[in-house]
């Protein structure tokens, strides 16, 4: 069943590059003397894109209304041996931690499809890389053997890097070389700390639930887990390995960042908690301190930074730093209440951010220009965007934590649980929140309010279709706000069980034994 | 024989003052222009038929009614109607009030000076005391506060004021449509001179406000004042709305504490001739509502020029004001060439001059105005 996420995408990638889709009969003297594809064919892609994504979703969604939410372990297992002799199994399975982060990828991906330019060069590769980057995600969130998601894990690197060095903007280049070179070292720190893991405890294979590290010298658990840490670090990313990310995302184009922010930033803190707090919570208890003050460096100097820029896209990017930071924050706390506060943070965040990048890309499609000198006045009711504008209020409102939005919930809930444990520092933290209402009003001030800036009077039209994905979104950002039980009961019993078994320091034992209870 | 032009002038709108001076117009004379402007003024016709026709109910039906729930509705009250008014899909005559207000407010002309006038104080009382005859509670309050009622009858006949000048430019507007539509005009200085021709017809007209009360008719402004037309409605209002400005507040932010805002009112230039089309369609910006009421009344050659446009229908209402700030430069230009003191195509070298000093006088005001872009 959980074989179906992968491979139903895998398939539209595969079906997209072969499948004849009819080209248009033009008589000779009317032959396009480049080799692009039509319109017709290229919207025809994008539908099929669209359908295998949204089938993959639909799927998704069909296995959650089946998840048994009083279930803390992992559910709808399946196990395939692949290569004995190197430990490796085909070994999936999905608790309460990785549905949501599974569900989340299904939506954005379809939004990214559904967002991507109709006259994009190269489309059959371009879909192919998207849906191709959707299996490699949902791949590593599923995977129940550190080599499998390790695979996966490298697996996604390749479209991601093809997608920014094909599709980006001018320095498109030197934006995907320096996030192939930070994410491949990330890539080598997580595998050595996954071998180290594996050896040292004696383990009979990669497989999650016959690792058992208690036995691990302590000093030696710290260094695979500054490993990790520093591995998923890079990919979340934290202050200072964050430098790729900014010029990610503003090289990017906008349904890639909308997959970069929203989705894989979070293979960082899922691969943080599940590989980190679970698999060695005695070292993580000595390293928590340090994470709590790291994740306060990243949160303040990702919204220092997001102040001072004047590209709305890279003020967005820095604000992503910033925020990632509170879920290293709660994920440092350890307690229930933090690592369900870490969940919603990395969905609110993935919603929040992939919202942003949408509405600051319709922004740029239609002014030509993220540049906060530049634009002004686009709330003008009759030649700006008012309707995007409305959209980025809500959007940056969620950001801020403005209660009634999804963001309010997830941030209360990460310092509310990490209060208790590190005040200082979440204190520090909700500075953040504060700093993060600043850059954000500069950017609603000076891009929407006022008159409509003399350069960008003439903007053209803005369909229903550019605010469609992001209406989506909005609502549900809204509607989580509300209603945040309706995602919080999927991973209480997870989280819960998760940390509780870590506080005992069995969590690689017991844990993974009552599976075979439920 | 060669006449010597006066020399050219080095005023900053040097430009429109020797277009001026040698028969154009404020707006340049391109057939693009000319389906703009005759189109715009043909809505603008309908919709100031509209405003006239509530502004003269207002006036004979609604004075001394301090709560006219229904002076919208032109007598016609039923609940259709009601909510028609509600959902807005209709004239919003709270433009046509927003005009008046600021021709009350900034003055000028005979009507000001009238409406000051023990004669008016007079006129006003008696028709205080017949429509008040048997109320008692309206009768003390007039006593208490004796310029109360005696300021709404002013407004009144503010309604009625702007309400008789709109009734003929109405006309005006629609008669050149009619015109344009059978070939008649073919060049903006047409426009002008057919929208000149329309002043100077008018010119004299007589400006005259009378209500009934019981059957009795109670003259306010008799003809024996002798308000006309031009000097005492078009002229007042042109300064009123094209310059001084009010009905397009909220266009532009001034800080009065700044003092972005000059103390002296005729300084004032907030007018539609220097209104910023931009911020159109915003919430509390009148002339949202006149280009809301004009959209009803588009020509289709006019609504298909639109249509092309980048944004299509979406920028409709900054469209049209963007027209219909051309279209008032057509009639401030019929306003200044109706008002030179010599005409323009005099030979004799003083009368030159003097529509030269003339002309800069216009221009000066017009310096901070949208001319410029309006020609751009």
């Amino acid at each position: 069943m959980l074989s179906a996420l992968i491979l139903l995408p895998l398939l539209g990638a595969v079906t997209i590059n072969f499948l004849p889709l009819g080209r248009t009969k033009l008589p000779l003297s009317e032959k396009p003397r480049s080799r692009s594809v039509p319109d017709g064919i290229r919207a025809r892609l994008r539908r099929v894109a669209f359908v295998f994504a949204s089938l993959t979703f639909l799927w998704a969604i069909i296995l959650t209304s089946r998840f048994d939410v009083t279930v803390a372990n992992q559910q709808f297992s399946e196990f395939l041996p692949w290569i004995d002799a190197l430990g490796l199994s085909y070994n999936l399975g999905v608790d309460g931690l990785s549905l949501p982060l599974v569900l989340l990828n299904g939506l954005l991906t379809c939004i990214a499809i559904y967002s991507s330019d109709e006259d994009l060069q190269r489309p059959r590769f371009y879909y192919s890389l998207i849906l191709l980057l959707n299996a490699a995600v949902t791949g590593a969130f599923l995977a129940q053997d550190l080599l499998l998601f390790f695979l996966f894990y490298e697996l996604e690197l390749i479209p991601l890097y093809l997608l920014i060095a094909i599709w980006g903007g001018q320095k498109r280049g030197y934006a995907a070389t320096k996030f192939l070179i930070y994410t491949a070292v990330s890539g080598i720190l997580i595998l050595a700390s996954f071998l180290g893991l594996v050896w040292l405890s004696g383990a009979p294979s990669f497989a999650l639930k016959t690792l058992d590290t208690s036995a691990v010298p302590l000093a030696t658990q710290i260094l695979l887990l500054v490993g990790i840490l520093i591995g998923f670090g890079i990919k979340i990313p934290l202050v200072p390995f964050h430098t790729w990310l900014p010029d990610a995302h503003v090289e990017a184009s906008t349904p890639i960042s909308v997959l970069l922010a929203g989705v894989l930033l979070k293979l960082g803190t899922y691969g943080l908690i599940r590989f980190g707090l679970y698999l060695l919570p005695q070292a993580w208890t000595y390293v928590a301190p340090f994470l709590a003050i790291w994740a306060v460096v990243s949160v303040l100097y990702g919204a220092s930074c997001a102040i001072a820029q004047k590209d709305m896209k890279k003020m967005v990017a820095y604000s992503s730093i910033g925020h990632m930071g509170y879920v290293l924050l709660a994920a440092a706390a350890a307690t229930p209440l933090s690592i369900l506060a870490t969940v919603m943070q990395m969905l609110s965040h993935g919603l929040i951010s992939a919202l942003l990048f949408l509405l600051v890309g319709v922004v740029y499609k239609k002014a030509g220009s993220r540049d906060l000198d530049v634009l002004g006045g686009l709330f003008n009711p009759e030649r700006g965007m008012p309707v995007i504008g409305s959209l980025m209020v809500v959007g940056v409102m969620a950001s801020a934590g403005i209660p009634g939005m999804f963001g309010f919930i997830a941030e209360f809930m990460v310092f509310r649980s990490s209060f208790a444990v590190f005040p200082v520092q979440t204190l520090l933290c909700m500075i953040g929140t504060g700093l993060t209402a600043v850059y954000f009003l500069i950017l609603m001030n000076r891009a929407f309010f006022g008159r409509l800036s003399a350069q960008v009077t003439n903007l053209p039209r803005v369909y229903w279709s550019d605010r469609a994905a992001a209406i989506v979104l909005a609502v549900l950002i809204v509607v989580l706000g509300i209603q945040p039980r309706w995602l919080v009961h999927w991973t209480e019993a997870t989280t819960t069980t998760m940390v509780l078994n870590a506080s005992n320091g069995i969590a690689n034992t017991s844990f993974v034994k009552t599976k075979g209870q439920n | 024989m060669v006449t010597a032009q006066p020399k050219p002038t080095n005023h900053p709108l040097a430009e429109y003052i020797h277009r001026l001076e040698s028969g154009g117009t404020l707006v340049p004379n391109t057939p693009e222009n000319l389906l703009e402007v005759v189109g715009i003024l043909k809505s603008y016709g309908v919709v100031l038929d509209a405003y006239s026709k509530n502004l003269i109910y207002i006036a004979e039906h609604q004075f001394l009614v301090l709560f006219p729930f229904f002076k919208y509705f032109n007598g016609e009250i039923n609940f259709r109607k009601l909510l028609r008014h509600w959902f807005h899909d209709r004239i919003n005559f709270e433009y046509a009030e927003y005009c008046m207000k600021a021709m009350f407010w900034h003055g000028g002309g005979g009507l000001d000076k009238y409406l000051d006038t023990p004669e008016f104080q007079q006129r006003a009382q008696a028709v205080i005391q017949a429509k008040f005859k048997n109320n008692p509670i309206m009768r003390g309050i007039n006593q208490l506060f004796p310029d109360f009622l005696i300021e709404q009858l002013r407004v009144s006949a503010y309604y009625s004021g702007l309400g008789q000048f709109w009734r003929v430019m109405a006309d005006i507007f629609l008669n050149l449509s009619d015109r344009y539509e059978q070939g008649e005009i073919k060049s903006i200085p047409q426009v002008v001179d057919h929208i000149k021709a329309g002043l100077v017809a008018n010119a004299n007209k007589p400006i005259t406000y009378a209500v009934k009360i019981r059957g009795q008719v109670y003259e306010i402004i008799p003809a024996s004042v002798g308000l006309t037309f031009l000097a005492d409605t078009a002229v007042p209002y042109v300064e009123a709305v094209f310059f001084r400005g009010t009905p397009f507040p909220g266009t532009v932010s001034f800080n009065a504490q700044a003092y972005q805002v000059p103390p002296d009112q005729a300084r004032f230039q907030y007018g539609a001739l220097y209104a910023d089309p931009l911020p159109i369609g915003g919430a509390g910006i009148p002339p949202t509502l006149l280009m809301q009421d004009m959209r009803h009344f588009l020509p289709e050659y006019l609504h298909e020029i639109y249509r092309r446009g980048p944004r299509g229908e979406d920028d409709l209402r900054v469209q049209i004001c963007m027209s219909f700030q051309k279209s008032m430069f057509c009639v401030t230009t019929a306003a200044i060439l109706g008002l030179m003191p010599y005409p323009a195509d005099t030979k004799n070298p003083e009368e030159q001059r003097l529509n030269r000093v003339y002309l800069q006088k216009w221009m000066d005001r017009l310096i901070p105005s949208r001319l410029q872009e309006v020609n751009s």
